[in-house]
């Protein structure tokens, strides 16, 4: 069992490096934020079985699953905040393809379109 | 086994400070604070296996609590900074 454990606690170390390599070596921020989004998420739940099976107690186990579960939740959830929030600093270079610019100039239009016939652009929503 | 995972995190982190360091813009700085914050997480975690002490796990909470928060907030100010 100690030996299981050991196993698990350098993957999931192993996985946070992978992460850090990416996030030194990738050349732009979304890439950037993939490489840290996924890895240490992945280290995270293969360290937390590691010492789940070296504690093996009720209460570290509450914890550790707890603690696994709301970093599932929080980390895509932050990490489309940032980029969706530096999208307009960024430029989108990979592939040309940039939906979210796209997208955003649609609403615009519509919005533009729906306050047109009304004349009263003070009751715009402020976001 | 415990301080070969230690050395694996201690590189991770090597890592995520010299982006928080070197990052062009403050988004960058950004995802290299929360990937600084789960190696942290993690380092507790490996800790409390090596002590056999449940309970710093709790720490563990509080840090994910306040990494998330933090990224958020800062995320919000990005936006509306612009930049």
């Amino acid at each position: 069992m100690h030996v299981l454990s050991g196993i698990l606690l350098v993957a999931g170390a192993a996985f946070v490096l992978i992460g850090g390599i990416g996030v030194i070596r990738f050349g732009d921020f979304l890439s950037r934020t993939h490489a840290q989004a996924k890895a240490p998420t992945m280290g995270l739940i293969l360290c937390a079985a590691g010492a789940a099976l070296e504690l093996r107690s009720a209460v570290a186990i509450c914890t550790l699953v707890l603690v696994v579960i709301l970093q599932l939740i929080t980390v895509p959830v932050g990490t489309h905040m940032l980029g969706r929030a530096a999208h307009g600093t960024i430029e989108v270079s990979i592939d040309e393809v940039d939906e979210l610019a796209r997208d955003k100039a649609r609403w615009a239009e519509e919005a533009g379109a729906d306050a047109a016939p009304a004349g009263q652009p003070g009751d715009e929503p402020a976001s | 086994m415990n301080t070969a995972a230690f050395v694996l995190l201690a590189g991770a982190a090597f890592a995520f400070t010299y982006r928080i360091l070197r990052g062009p813009t403050l988004p960058d700085r950004v995802v290299a604070v929360d990937g600084l914050l789960a190696t942290i997480m993690i380092g507790v975690i490996v800790a409390a296996a090596r002590q056999n002490e449940s309970v710093i796990l709790a720490t563990v909470l509080v840090v994910a609590i306040a990494g998330f928060v933090g990224t958020s907030a800062l995320a919000r100010f990005i936006e509306r900074r612009g930049g």
